[in-house]
């Protein structure tokens, strides 16, 4: 194998290819099975954005906690959460991440950081800064992280979260995930000022832009912007500028988008194609290897469905446990 | 001492003024037919990298880029200058431009007609490709830019002949120089307009040609080109001096900051010297310590330097790694690619600001009737 001139050592590169092969093919198969009707509720896709997601959370530890989105799936795998618990609660049977009465857009594994994913668009930049105070109490050196969408960053939950975040320097960071559209809505119409760097630098905190399909630019900066935080530097934004492949959710007509613009994206700005085509040919992988990857994931979604399918219902004396909590 | 009201051929007793200067009539100055029309490349995502984060490196806000362009233009607007055509953006600029042209109009005041080109957004370095090229076919008098290091060069990259005004809006900005926008925009419309001849007005450029084994890749830089033992592109920006092996500038500037800055505590090199530098880092020789970004002076260690002489091309023969064009990672190296550079002394124009707004005060042209 050639000499490697990665920032990453071989199985850091494996690792990263195999969780962003891991969400592809968990949201290309709920694509395939929510079309079938068996699976309930709602399901919003990360398909295309893979490279955020395993770019960041790369440099994250278990204790260092996270605020998803109802686009949920890639940041849940990312973080360490088991993707057949995640297939079990989206199917909602027993065995699931929240025991299969969540569903897709409240998957959480306080275990593994993973603090939910969120149907509530903006909702988690505060429960990011709320970790962030803890973390910054714990003295050890942990990190909060808050992903929103370019729609919900509209969210005045949000734009108090970065408030907040600011004037009590905490290590918490923001990252916008810009894939263009807040539902079916352009973000250029439907944001006054296109520029998620400048909202931060409203409140006094650093932003950066960065090509979120790219994943070695996701990792080098998102590692900065992580030490910063954990160092004392306080909050920042990133933004990472992506693309989705599928629609807002499943079932999407999408006719807000131009005709072969998703084609052209899978064609031009498929960040795992870029990332094997580029570690590939630089000889520090082999194709072999990716393939085998490849086969081992593909597995993998295989069990975690035929699991899913035949986990049984929630027992209907289960509605109301883990719902409240007595103080 | 040559005064630099001798360069032009009109006469101080019979000034062009303002009011009388009559855009879009083409008017031969310095061997250029004018069409009266200016060109704007505004990049609306410069000065967003990495170092906003590890160095506070400044962050323009969109809204401050378009108040730039509208006083450039009504800077031009006071020279005669009534068209101006700009690179559309998905970004916010152009609809800020646009709300403040609406605006100024309601006021009942008088800007040139602001264009949009009609070209397909990318978000990416090709809208300001596509739109240098659409300029060049409409043949502006000059091109505007705001952009940093990068910004320029990707203008330069598709058009050296149209004269470039630079105002800067980035991070390292070696070669736009700090100045208000205003006055860049009086110079652009002075040019524009006839009332200073080229002769006065415009003025050569060094640039850096790159290529990479004979040709396969050709590429340029403005300012600097930086071997790195970096391999990969990744977050774009230069920042961990251990990396950097090897850096060739057109010009070193200590009064800047990034490669040029290096480069000119070593020795000085002004613009207009027809030669350049090129140092090599390492042990054995001088450790230096100079402004390698916004906030972030580094110690050096410099092994040698020597002058680059013009059209010569020469042989680097880095690792395997990073050329870095401008501040920025580019292009990723193989081992045994060949990269050869060349200093062409005279690689593209510019308006000299400095130079045409002070030739038009001495030619009385700012005094009214």
């Amino acid at each position: 194998m050639a000499d490697n001139p990665f920032p990453l050592d071989t199985e850091g590169l494996l690792e990263a290819y195999r969780t962003m092969r891991t969400i592809r093919e968990f949201e290309d198969r709920l694509h395939t099975n929510f079309a079938t009707g068996e699976i309930p509720g709602f399901v919003h896709l990360y398909a295309g954005e893979e490279a955020a997601a395993a770019g960041i959370m790369m440099h994250l530890r278990p204790e260092d906690r996270i605020a998803s989105t109802h686009r949920g799936h890639g940041h849940c795998i990312a973080k360490g959460v088991d993707p057949k618990a995640m297939m079990k609660e989206i199917y909602g049977k027993v065995g699931g991440s929240c025991a299969g009465k969540g569903g897709s857009m409240h998957i959480a594994e306080l275990d593994v950081g993973m603090m939910g994913a969120n149907g509530i668009l903006g909702a988690g930049a505060p429960l990011a800064c709320g970790a962030g105070l803890a973390a910054k109490h714990r003295g050890q050196g942990d990190v909060a992280l808050s992903f929103v969408g370019d729609g919900a960053s509209n969210q005045g939950t949000f734009l108090e979260s970065l408030n907040l975040a600011a004037v009590w320097n905490l290590p918490t960071i923001f990252v916008v995930e810009n894939n263009g559209y807040a539902e079916s809505t352009s973000r250029h119409y439907g944001v006054a000022v296109d520029s998620y760097v400048d909202r931060a630098a409203g409140f006094g905190l650093p932003g950066i832009t960065v090509d979120g399909t790219d994943f070695f630019a996701v990792y080098e900066s998102a590692g900065e912007i992580i030490d910063r935080a954990r160092n004392g530097g306080g909050p920042s934004l990133i933004e990472c500028e992506m693309v989705r492949f599928y629609g807002h959710f499943e079932g999407d007509a999408q006719t807000y988008r131009a005709d072969g613009e998703v084609a052209d994206l899978r064609r031009n700005r498929d960040c795992i194609k870029t990332f094997r085509s580029k570690v590939e040919g630089a000889g520090v992988i082999s194709a072999d290897q990716f393939d085998q990857i490849d086969g081992e994931v593909i597995a993998l979604i295989d069990e975690a469905v035929v699991e899913a399918k035949a986990a049984p219902e929630p027992d209907v004396a289960e509605l109301l446990t883990d719902v409240y909590v007595s103080y | 001492m040559v005064r630099l009201g001798t360069y032009g051929q009109r006469s101080a007793g019979h000034p062009v003024r303002l009011g009388q200067i009559s855009a879009g009539s083409a008017i031969d100055v310095g061997g250029r037919d004018r069409t009266g029309t200016v060109g704007l490349i505004a990049n609306p995502v410069s000065a967003r990298d990495i170092r906003r984060v590890i160095a506070n490196a400044s962050s323009l806000q969109v809204a401050d880029r378009a108040n730039i362009v509208l006083r450039a233009a009504a800077a031009l607007g006071a020279t005669g200058i009534d068209k101006i055509y700009a690179m559309p953006d998905k970004k916010g600029i152009q609809a800020l431009v646009q709300r403040g042209l609406e605006r100024e109009r309601n006021m009942g005041h008088r800007l040139p007609h602001v264009e949009f080109l009609d070209m397909s957004i990318t978000s990416s370095v090709d809208d300001t490709h596509r739109a240098v090229d659409l300029l060049a076919e409409l043949a502006v008098d000059a091109i505007i830019v705001l952009g940093g290091d990068g910004t320029h060069r990707a203008v330069v990259s598709r058009c050296a002949t149209i004269p470039i005004v630079g105002i800067s809006t980035g991070t390292n900005n070696a070669y736009p120089e700090m100045r208000e926008s205003t006055v860049s925009g009086l110079a652009a419309g002075l040019y524009s307009s006839g009332a200073v001849p080229g002769s006065v007005a415009i003025t050569d450029n060094k640039l850096l040609e790159v290529s990479v084994n004979g040709g396969e890749i050709t590429d340029l830089a403005l300012v600097d080109v930086v071997a790195s033992t970096d391999r990969y592109v990744g977050a774009r920006a230069l920042w961990r001096t251990e990396s950097i092996a090897e850096i060739f500038v057109t010009f070193a500037d200590p009064e800047a900051v990034g490669m040029s800055a290096v480069a000119g505590v070593l020795e000085p090199v002004g613009r207009a010297d027809r030669y350049g530098l090129h140092v090599k880092l390492g042990p054995g020789g001088r450790r230096l310590k100079a402004a390698i970004g916004p906030g972030m002076l580094s110690s050096i260690d410099v092994e040698s330097w020597t002058r680059l002489l013009p059209e010569q091309a020469m042989a680097v023969t880095p690792e395997a790694g990073t050329l870095a064009l401008d501040g920025e990672r580019e292009l990723e190296l193989r081992p045994g690619d060949d990269v050869s550079l060349t200093l062409r002394p005279a690689g593209f124009v510019s308006i000299d600001v400095g130079r045409t707004v002070r030739w038009a005060a001495r030619e009385g042209i700012f005094i009214e009737p």
